[in-house]
């Protein structure tokens, strides 16, 4: 049994969905634990990707094909434990990740989503050129604690501060913590709009996440 | 002039054009704008929702209708360009919303900076325009922001400048603020006198913001940078070949727009592809991979017959140091020696195009003075061999005391501005490195600064049409 885990936390190092489907569905065929293929095999290997990644001996195209890997494994093994009656073990929490209004650009707000998932939290990206509604409707929907907004404009910096106002509006402020990265922004403009925290780099705002989230 | 060298044989030059017509062919482009859209379906182009699948002839030939080199026209008729041919065009960096200062803290550019960047390009012999958005004024409301730039560009300097491109109505903007400075828009379409920067959302898109610029300009017969910034490894293939023909594609694909829109539209072929940091995701534009990026687009437009934009004083360092100026040098000499015409981005740039530094612009002065210089040439007439003068001094003399040399040692040998040439005791007094001489400098440039003469009733028309856009923008 312990070769499926260790196949499951190799595909993931090769960043191979094909693969990490294909043992997946290994493991609900041959009645395995979910949970324990979960965490000796999927998370397992991500966990050790974001190490490699940290000293320099992964790249970005490995640690985002195995998040999507990763992602790919638990959808289909999650299911099959909420059946059991059993509860999925929880994230370390749920961020929603979208690209504000009027900003298009997605690669940045993409790499950001992968370094969380690669972390271990559960990441919703709603996608490009998002009003502030989206953000908070899925936020809402999925029971997320953070709200992640980029912008890589300088005319759509604006929409990050129209989402904190819009939170402000509904009444929830207080219920998220908003997060906004991009290459224009800065800790500055965070401060001026009332983020509660701003990073320059994915790797930076995965660490915020942490504090975030403890605090 | 030296000759330009290249670095892909004809045959390579043939194989991206084959690659970039079969993308753009088989794969299309996005034009998020209708009527860009409307355009390029009334030339029989198959438009499905907002990708157009091109044909190749009537890309080959929109083209060609494209001129291979243009007058850009200045105020002061001695600043007017050629943009073209073998000529190169140095300005300042563009677009960057911080400023690093000199000792690396970092701050949101204004308004004040903006106008000191347009000062500092008037007054170097090295810059041959101030650029367009030099500095991005983040103290002012967005709304207005294009008509502050355009209006410093013209009060501060009398060099040719650059207009916004964000939308079609901020686009009319600045082409009626040039047709009042030029006395009205027939003489503009006649002799363009703006140029703006339109660049693609790589891969394969084009956003309407860009697309209202590029058609208020080529409407009104401006001038117009067609650019591409692949990032390999993220935004395009991590193979150079790849990136390069997507590049062409979305570069070609811009031009047969603008020349459908008005045939013989002035047009520059521009590329900022670079390469994606593998590690962090973030852009790298300081390095060789650029450089060569660079060069083969210089080629590719020599290909076309238009002229090219590319390279610049490229850097990922975050402040003067031997990083910031090795890596420029690369670059920048790689877009001079390989025939790159226009060069946004020469003067002031750090960490790739997020800040603007005015150390690093006085570092990136004298670079391209130095390049200037070494793109001359060795000039070769029976006086400059100076045979006669060998034979004078003969053998074990010198040449300090000799009339051919008093009289031609200042044109031929170039006088460094920045870099220090003292001896070790010279230098010693003041211990000064490269970043602090150049803060010394230009601080001592600006004190100087004197504003080029602008005629009253041209400011006070200008003055009257921001007031009364300015009232409809806020409004």
């Amino acid at each position: 049994m312990s070769d499926i885990f260790e196949n499951l936390k190799q595909a993931i190092l090769d960043g191979d969905e094909d693969l990490v489907v294909e043992y997946a569905q290994q493991v609900i065929d041959e009645k395995i634990d979910p949970t324990v293929a979960i965490q000796q095999g999927l998370i397992k290997g991500i966990e050790e990707l974001g190490a490699k990644w940290k000293v320099g001996e992964a790249f970005l195209p490995d640690v985002m094909m195995g998040a999507d890997a990763l992602k790919a494994g638990l959808d289909m093994l999650e299911p099959v434990i909420a059946a059991s009656g059993k509860t999925v073990s929880e994230s370390k929490g749920k961020i929603i990740v979208g690209q504000v209004a009027g900003d298009i650009h997605d690669i940045g707000k993409n790499i950001v989503g992968a370094l969380m998932t690669a972390a271990g939290y559960k990441v919703y990206d709603i996608g490009i050129d998002q009003p502030s509604e989206n953000f908070l409707a899925k936020a809402e929907e999925v029971g997320a604690s953070i709200i992640a907004a980029g912008a890589l404009l300088t005319t759509t910096m604006a929409a990050q501060k129209n989402i904190i106002e819009y939170l402000k509006t509904k009444n929830v402020r207080e219920k998220y913590k908003v997060m906004i990265g991009g290459g224009p922004t800065s800790q500055a403009f965070a401060d001026e709009i009332g983020a509660d925290a701003w990073a320059e780099t994915a790797d930076e705002a995965v660490s915020l996440c942490r504090k975030l989230i403890a605090g | 002039m030296i000759p330009k060298f290249d670095v892909l044989t004809p045959e390579q030059v043939k194989q991206v054009h084959e690659q970039s017509m079969k993308i753009l062919n088989e794969i299309g482009v996005e034009f998020s704008y209708q009527p860009a859209l409307d355009v390029l379906k009334a030339k029989g182009q198959k438009v499905e929702g907002q990708r157009v699948y091109f044909q190749r002839q009537f890309v080959e030939e929109q083209v060609a209708t494209a001129p291979a080199e243009f007058t850009l026209h200045a105020r002061n008729p001695q600043n007017n360009l050629v943009v073209g041919g073998e000529n190169i065009i140095f300005m300042p960096g563009y677009g960057s919303p911080f400023i690093h200062e000199v000792d690396g803290t970092r701050r949101n550019s204004n308004m004040n900076d903006f106008d000191n960047f347009v000062k500092l390009a008037q007054m170097s012999p090295n810059m041959h325009m101030t650029g367009g958005n030099v500095a991005e004024p983040n103290d002012v409301p967005d709304s207005i922001r294009h008509l502050k730039m355009v209006y410093s560009a013209i009060k501060h300097s009398d060099k040719c400048f650059m207009g916004s491109a964000s939308g079609y109505d901020k686009a009319k903007d600045t082409i009626e603020m040039t047709a009042i400075l030029f006395g009205g828009k027939d003489v503009i379409k006649k002799n363009p006198a703006l140029i703006c920067l339109v660049n693609s959302v790589t891969p394969l898109k084009y956003d309407d913001r860009m697309l209202g610029g590029l058609m208020a300009y080529a409407e009104t017969g401006q001038a117009m940078v067609i650019a591409s910034l692949v990032m390999a490894g993220s935004t395009g293939p991590a193979t150079m070949a790849g990136a390069l023909a997507l590049q062409n594609a979305e570069v070609l694909a811009g031009i047969a727009l603008a020349q459908s829109i008005n045939p013989g539209t002035p047009v520059v072929y521009g590329s900022t592809s670079a390469i994606t940091d593998m590690q962090t995701g973030s852009l790298s534009i300081g390095n060789p991979e650029g450089a060569l990026f660079t060069s083969a687009s210089a080629q590719l437009a020599r290909f076309y017959d238009v002229p090219s934009r590319g390279g610049g004083g490229l850097n990922d360092a975050k402040i003067v140091d031997a990083q910031a100026g090795y890596e420029s040098m690369m670059t920048l000499m790689a877009a001079s020696v390989t025939g790159i015409n226009f060069v946004l981005h020469t003067a002031g740039i750090l960490q790739y195009f997020m800040a603007m530094s005015y150390e690093k612009f006085i570092v990136d002065d004298e670079i391209a003075g130095m390049l200037l210089r070494y793109l001359k040439g060795i000039e070769f007439s029976d006086d400059n061999f100076a045979f006669d003068v060998i034979k004078k001094v003969g053998p074990g003399g010198h040449f300090l005391t000799q009339k051919h040399t008093r009289k031609n040692h200042a044109t031929e040998l170039r006088q460094a501005t920045l870099s220090d040439r003292l001896s070790y005791d010279g230098w010693g007094k003041e211990s000064l490195d490269t970043n602090k001489r150049a803060e010394r400098k230009w601080k001592a440039m600006l004190a100087e600064y004197q504003a080029p003469e602008l005629d009253s009733k041209v400011n006070q028309t200008l003055q009257s049409f921001i007031e009364k856009r300015t009232s409809e923008l806020k409004g």
